[in-house]
């Protein structure tokens, strides 16, 4: 039974309830006509008008109701999930409910992966978000809508850079090798890209954290699974715009030194071989812009008892901080269905497209702009200023003198059939097709000082991948002895990836003129200057589960899937992930009346279950193969040509296998004094069969390194989430909403009886000031990803030199794993403003400050500009990496805060419009940190270098820290018709 | 009836389809599906050559194992007399102090330099011991097959030498499929296994055929091998040289550089080279960016259109004073003022607290703090306005001059130092100097020095002459039992494989 059933016949009983008790001789009646809207201002069928005890009605689809009452009798509406209202009686009466966020949470039907439960049903740990809730101002990759909302869902936007996604981990990371990422399933179809989706169409976030909840997506749900349940079409019709316009600049930058502050520290110093050029720039600002944004959205949609369809476009230009930098996002979506034979066949197509185009950055930027002396001009008589060698080239002229066109297209189609075959009985098919489209076009023209040597290069890359999937699977529900209720559901799926890709550059170029248009003009041919890939990959499955209830109290669920992928190696290609949970309704027993005063909705929930993990397996890697690599080529001196070679290209692994992952989560709902609803979940996540590039022996191996299984890992965890509505009167509201997680991770293990390993190192400094081959963390056994190991800072020497614990004798120096994520969101109502604030923050973890310690040298000033704090430090010393850098990055962020204000419905009904809503948002507005770098929130993703802060290489995966965080102010409506 | 049938075959048929796990390739092959004709094999004999010029290795956290600049040419060029790599003021080039280790003579198993050579060798002999397991099952003749074995043998017993050289008790592999983990041999049976291996081929090698291994290139080897016999068995085996080197064809180029130059495979006086080419994808050739100033473009384009540098190696201090002043040699070390070709004064450099003019000294004031500008600089391959960072000259592995001095220091050891003057004058006259009347060790010693000055010889010739335990600049005397003549087993391998026992006088 859904939602919209189950309420409908709630409505239905309390009518029929009402109307035989009708009372006959009522008297000065008058008849109502009125209609109920929610709070999007669309008909809400189903609403329960009562007059008193024996006179109601209930609303029709187009939330109209007829009641004839005595006058002046108090009206009142109630609908499951909203707050109920009591107005009196009018002739003619428009009233709108509005969404009760507690009543909600009891009624609202939650998504779990071929199916959905009713969410007082759950057995597993799942939280939802809806879009009411999601995060404000400008969204650039979707994930972004969930920061901070989601307990143990930790997304981090790596930087400013509107052409980069962010970052998302559930309750930790399980994999050493794999993305970490979650899964993402949209509208049913698995495995989506999520920004194939943009924020404006979705509806809600369900996401599924344990493995009692995930291990239907078996494989593929070992770091959680999060379904997206798109917007859908209303009864009637309706045309919805929503947009905004929007500035942003660089909340903060590093305080270097200002020309007049060098030219200070130069006088007083004495320092006679310093060169003033004469200029007063700060490099920072000079690469920074205001940025100005808008989105559009344009939906319309309409629907009937028999189907429906929803159509949307829109359009985001989202300008960069950073000069030349930005992203334009063009989108649009039609989903439509049709019930056919009496309603026993629905159909349901659904397309979503969007095409990117932006410009990113030249990454070495920032190392440049810290280490230019401020008296150097941008430019003198019109030339961009160049005073030096390659490390210390003009910024600005790096980040002009390039064309970069990157473009993105994604389209994300699906067929969904679902056919009722006997009462209970349903069968469902989907088969969808995703495909992403990457084309990248570059060139950086022959004057450009950084490509000199090329004269011009040139470069287009292209590469796709098409995902393929189908799903059956067939859903059986059925009611015995009225206690007993059964749900079960089995399924097939098949997924099929292609990728392939080529690209080709050329140097050489007499002329300009082309760009990258004609790559033919380019006259410096070489042996890479081609390439092509291609490549596929399969994954199948099988998938059962079983939902158990009785007596609404008792809930039990058990899944099992198989899933088979190409991936792995020949013995090892099939895997099994089972799961158990139940859940105990302790609050609907009859011990539990007394307490119902101050505890209800009580349940206690317990699940154990398995999933897998093969992502960081790549395609062909347990194969022994031959093939060219770059840099590979020998001279055949008989011909007097170059040519290529093959060789083996890996060592293979035929025993390659899934990476598993058994959690076991406990958790609690409740609701205190019917005003605080509360979760709270325990878990303990073993990965096993860790899959890592180990080291292995050479001789006897062909190749130093060795995709295997070795190893586990384990995470253990604590969230809490809490929402209420704090304070409320006829005109005003307030909830909040607070989330807290805290998690633990530990490598129990790095090896087995073939691979030996004490200790990985990892988090290298190379390309740091002295610190080649330096490496700053270590993976080691009880310890997290990420612990920082070196020497222990004890202070600075008479002379400036650090001192270091046991002669710089390395030793653990804290992880970059924040002890505990906090989110926080209150929405106010007054009449009709509303204002949201929200916050997160993470307290507890570790960062290096790597660019403050790679540019604190003696000797460095006043050729190369320096932090003004340094100056003050006393450090007189070579770069030293040791704790002395390490900081703790606690912060809490003010992420947002809108204040609304929607106009009065009979205002706007006069000029046909249905809503309109009006707000301004202000993002980034301050962050409450002790850290001293420009911002303390590092991305803490893969085993390279999390948690480390530096803008070193020119590589931007290397420096995903590094484009500054804006601070933005949007202005922005809602309207709908 | 009918319907239930075909409804069924269609199920089976979708299942059988739907549950395939074989992978397909693209655009690569398994092992066993190449290798199967003559162009093919071609291809796969040409990766054993291409990994003589080493890789990074990125998966163990960068650690280059290139033998033209980083690491391999470190590791024996500053473990030597004649360069060094100082920390420089500010910290830079200081790397965990794995620099310094070398210079004065201190490194551990943990080395990454040390490691890197390692990596070297056995990625090349791994390398070439997948390639004979694929010709091997590859339908050629076994006469194609010899000829191929033998210069694939030749190129692995290249790896074991230095292997032999720089760690003396290596594992020896020669099967690719072997994947028992292998423990040391003695540098005896490592010795014996290279020279076995040469004696046995040394017939079947083509004569000619540049950057190949030919018959001059194995008797080279082995003449380097006889040569340094005593120091790898305790055997004299300096006759045994002598008749080696009389079988190797050659001769000296009458300009010392044109073996230097970027097109250096035109000098006729090259036996064996590793080639290069950046248009070809070559990588690991970019000892000049590691050794200039960073301003250093400026003298050399005006444009600026010369790469990054960054002013690492030097030669040691007392290297350049013991050229004689008109030694054309001496032009391989750069030393003084740089003109900045855009103003015709010194180049200024920032940086020693202050902005200064960019003179070489050969002099070092602080090994652990140097100013940017000490330190005179490696020049021996041409450099050019306009290169890209895989510079294109072929790296000199063995020329005709190495065969004259051989055999001149055979003759000053055999005690017919009258015999040894004739190859020493040729060396002396093409650099323009004179001979003297009696050639003694001392003095073929110094001429080993300049004449393969920055060849990655100057290790084993000071072990060789004993030079490499006494003190110098920046080391003191090496310890008595004279254990650093060979570098530790790396203790990165030593994790990963159990069997294998440190070399003596070293811990983990």
């Amino acid at each position: 039974m859904n939602f919209r059933n189950f309420t409908k016949y709630i409505a239905l009983i309390i009518t029929i309830f009402i109307f035989i008790n009708r009372s006959a001789f009522a008297q000065q009646h008058i008849t109502v006509n009125g209609t109920v809207i929610d709070e999007n201002n669309m008909p809400l069928e189903g609403v329960s008008v009562i007059a008193s005890a024996l006179e109601g009605a209930t609303t029709n689809d187009n939330g109209k109701f007829t009641l004839s009452v005595e006058q002046g009798t108090q009206l009142v509406f109630s609908y499951i999930g909203y707050v109920t209202q009591t107005l009196q009686a009018q002739p003619t009466m428009t009233v709108q409910l509005l969404p009760d966020a507690i009543g909600l949470e009891q009624a609202t039907v939650v998504a779990i992966g071929y199916g959905s439960v009713r969410k007082s049903d759950l057995t597993g740990a799942i939280s939802s978000v809806s879009a009411a809730d999601f995060k404000q101002g400008i969204i650039s990759s979707t994930e972004q809508l969930l920061q901070g909302k989601i307990a143990g869902l930790t997304v981090v936007q790596g930087s400013g850079d509107p052409t980069t996604g962010a970052s998302v981990r559930l309750r930790g990371g399980t994999s050493l090798t794999a993305s970490n990422s979650p899964l993402f399933v949209v509208d049913g179809i698995s495995g989506i890209d999520i920004n194939t989706i943009q924020p404006g169409e979705i509806l809600s976030f369900d996401v599924l954290k344990d493995a009692s909840a995930t291990a239907i997506y078996g494989s593929r749900g070992a770091n959680g699974v999060i379904i997206v349940t798109t917007n859908r079409e209303k009864k009637g019709g309706s045309i919805i715009y929503n947009g905004y316009a929007a500035v942003g600049y660089v909340a903060k930058n590093l305080d270097l030194l200002s020309a007049d502050q060098w030219r200070q520290y130069v006088r007083e110093n004495n320092i006679g071989a310093a060169i003033d050029f004469g200029g007063n720039t700060d490099w920072q600002k000079e690469l920074e812009q205001t940025a100005v944004s808008h989105y559009h959205n344009l939906a319309f949609s309409s629907g009937t008892d028999n189907g429906g369809f929803r159509a949307s476009i829109n359009y985001l230009d989202h300008e960069g901080v950073i000069i030349n930098s930005f992203l334009q996002r063009m989108g649009g979506s039609i989903t439509a269905y049709q019930y056919g034979f009496n309603k026993k066949l629905k159909l349901e197509f659904s397309l979503h497209a969007n095409t990117d185009k932006w410009t990113g950055i030249e990454y070495g930027i920032f190392d440049r702009a810290y280490t230019l002396n401020p008296t150097v001009p941008v430019k003198q008589n019109g030339e961009y200023t160049q005073i030096g060698g390659t490390l210390n080239n003009n910024p600005v002229e790096l980040q002009n003198n390039r064309n970069d066109d990157s473009s993105r297209k994604r389209l994300l189609g699906y067929l969904k059939a679902e056919v009722s075959i006997i009462d209970g009985l349903k069968a469902i098919a989907n088969i969808s097709y995703e495909y992403n489209l990457n084309q990248g076009r570059f060139y950086r023209p022959s004057y450009a000082f950084e490509g000199l040597t090329d004269k011009g290069y040139g470069s287009k890359t292209i590469a796709d991948y098409t995902n393929t999937q189908f799903e059956s699977y067939l859903t059986y529900e059925h009611t015995f002895a009225e206690k007993h209720r059964f749900n079960a559901m089995l399924g097939y799926s098949f997924l099929t990836n292609m990728y392939e890709g080529s690209g080709a550059e050329r140097r050489g170029f007499d002329t300009d003129a082309f760009l990258y248009n004609n790559l033919a003009a380019g006259q410096d041919f070489r042996m890479g200057d081609v390439y092509s890939y291609k490549g596929n990959s399969r994954l199948i499955s099988f998938f059962g589960r079983v939902n158990y209830s009785f007596n609404n109290k008792y809930l039990l669920t058990a899944t099992l899937r198989s899933d088979g992928s190409t991936r792995l190696g020949e013995n090892n290609k099939w895997g099994f992930f089972p799961s158990i949970s139940a859940a105990w309704k302790i609050s609907d027993e009859e011990f539990m009346e007394s307490a119902e005063d101050y505890l209800s909705n009580l349940k206690l929930r317990a699940g154990f279950g398995v999933t897998g993990n093969q992502d960081g397996v790549g395609e062909y890697k347990s194969l022994a193969l031959m093939g060219t690599t770059g840099g590979a080529a020998y001279y055949d001196a008989a011909a007097g040509v170059w040519k290529q070679s093959y060789g083996v290209t890996q060592n293979p692994n035929p025993d390659l296998k899934w990476e598993s992952t058994a959690q076991t989560n406990i958790g609690i709902d409740f609701t205190l004094f019917h005003k605080i609803n509360a979760t709270v979940d325990w878990y303990y996540k073993k990965t096993s069969d860790l899959l890592y590039t180990y080291s292995v022996p050479m001789p006897p191996y062909l190749l130093s390194t060795m995709l295997a299984n070795v190893g586990d890992l384990s995470n253990t965890g604590i969230e809490l989430t809490l929402n209420s509505n704090i304070f409320k009167t006829q005109n005003f509201s307030w909830d909040g909403t607070l989330t807290l997680a805290h998690n633990r991770q530990k490598i129990l293990k790095l090896s087995n009886d073939i691979y030996q390993t004490d200790v990985v190192y990892s988090g290298l400094l190379h390309g740091l000031t002295g610190l080649s081959n330096v490496f700053s963390q270590i993976l080691k056994e009880s310890y997290p990803v990420g612990t920082f190991y070196g020497p222990r800072f004890e202070g600075l020497d008479e002379n400036g030199k650090f001192i270091l614990a046991n002669n710089g004798e390395p030793e653990i120096l804290g992880d970059v794993q924040p002890d505990l994520t906090l989110g926080l969101a209150f929405d106010f109502t007054y009449r009709n403003f509303d204002l949201n604030i929200s916050a997160y923050g993470m307290f507890g973890q570790k960062v290096l400050n790597a660019q403050a310690m790679n540019i604190s040298y003696a000797g460095r000033a006043p050729s190369y500009n320096v932090l003004d704090s340094y100056l003050k430090s006393g450090i007189n010393d070579n770069v030293t990496y040791s704790s002395y850098w390490i900081e703790n990055a606690s912060f809490l962020r003010l992420q947002g805060i809108t204040l609304g204000y929607t106009f009065p419905s009979s205002f706007l009904k006069k000029i046909g419009i249905n809503k309109l809503r009006c707000y301004i948002t202000g993002e980034n507005l301050f962050v409450i940190t002790g850290y001293n770098g420009i911002d303390p929130e590092i991305s803490i993703d893969g085993l390279a270098t999390p948690g480390i802060d530096k803008s070193i290489s020119t590589s931007s995966a290397d420096n995903v820290n590094y484009y500054p965080r804006p601070r933005t102010f949007s202005l922005g409506v809602n309207i709908s018709f | 009836m009918k319907i239930k049938l075909i409804i069924s075959i269609i199920i089976l048929l979708a299942f059988s389809a739907c549950t395939d796990l074989s992978e397909k390739l693209y655009d690569r092959v398994t092992t066993s599906e190449y290798g199967l004709t003559e162009g093919e094999i071609e291809t796969i004999v040409g990766r054993a050559y291409a990994s003589l010029r080493g890789y990074s290795d990125n998966a163990e956290g960068g650690t280059h194992a290139y033998p033209a600049c980083e690491y391999v040419f470190f590791l024996t060029s500053i473990s030597s007399d004649e360069c060094t790599l100082p920390t420089r003021y500010g910290g830079d080039w200081f790397d965990d102090g794995q620099y310094q280790a070398l210079q004065k003579h201190t490194w551990q198993p943990d080395n990454k330099t040390v490691w890197s050579a390692w990596k070297y060798c056995y990625s090349g002999i791994s390398s070439v011991n997948a390639v004979i397991y694929q010709t091997e099952k590859s339908p050629l003749s076994d006469e194609a097959k010899e000829k191929i074995f033998a210069e694939l043998r030749a190129v692995r017993a290249y790896y074991y030498y230095r292997l032999l050289d720089l760690f003396g008790n290596v594992p020896v592999t020669t099967n690719y499929e072997d994947l028992e983990l292998p423990a040391n041999s003695s540098r005896a049976d490592v010795y014996a296994f290279v020279e076995n291996e040469l004696l046995d081929i040394i017939d079947l090698l083509p004569a000619s055929g540049y950057g190949r291994m030919t018959q001059n290139a194995a008797n080279c080897l082995l003449a380097r091998l006889y040569l340094n016999s005593e120091v790898y068995i305790g055997r004299q085996r300096w006759q045994d040289c002598l008749d080696v080197c009389a079988k190797i064809t050659g001769s000296l180029e009458s300009d010392y550089f044109t073996n230097f130059l970027t097109n250096n495979e035109v000098s006729q006086e090259i036996i064996f080279s590793i080639p290069y080419d950046h248009k070809a994808g070559t990588v690991g050739n970019y000892m000049a960016s590691m050794t200039f100033h960073y301003e250093q473009k400026w003298a050399i384009s005006a444009a600026g259109d010369y790469q990054w540098c960054g002013n690492g190696m030097c030669a040691q201090p007392g290297l350049y004073s013991s050229f004689e002043e008109n030694d054309i040699r001496r032009k391989s070390i750069l030393i003084g003022e740089q003109i900045d070709l855009r103003t015709n004064s010194v180049i200024t450099m920032p940086g020693n607290g202050g902005n200064q003019p960019l003179i070489y000294t050969e002099d070092i004031s602080d090994f652990t703090s140097a100013l940017q500008n000490e330190g005179a600089r490696l020049k021996k391959y041409e450099v050019k306005a306009g290169e890209t960072w895989e510079r294109d000259h072929d790296l000199v592995i063995m020329r005709y001059a190495e065969v004259l001095m051989m055999q001149a220091e055979c003759y000053v050891r055999l005690g017919a130092s009258a015999l040894a003057r004739p190859y020493v004058e040729q060396i002396r006259s093409r650099a323009g100097l004179s001979t003297p009347e009696t050639i003694d060790l001392a003095f073929i010693n110094e001429e080993l020095k300049r004449e393969f000055v920055f060849e990655d010889h100057r290790r084993t010739d000071n072990i060789r002459f004993g030079d490499f335990f006494n003190p110098w600049w920046e080391k003191n005397a090496d310890p008595t039992d004279r254990h650093t003549g060979i570098f530790p087993i790396p203790s990165f391998e030593r994790q990963k494989n159990g069997k294998l026992t440190q070399n003596p006088g070293y811990t983990d």
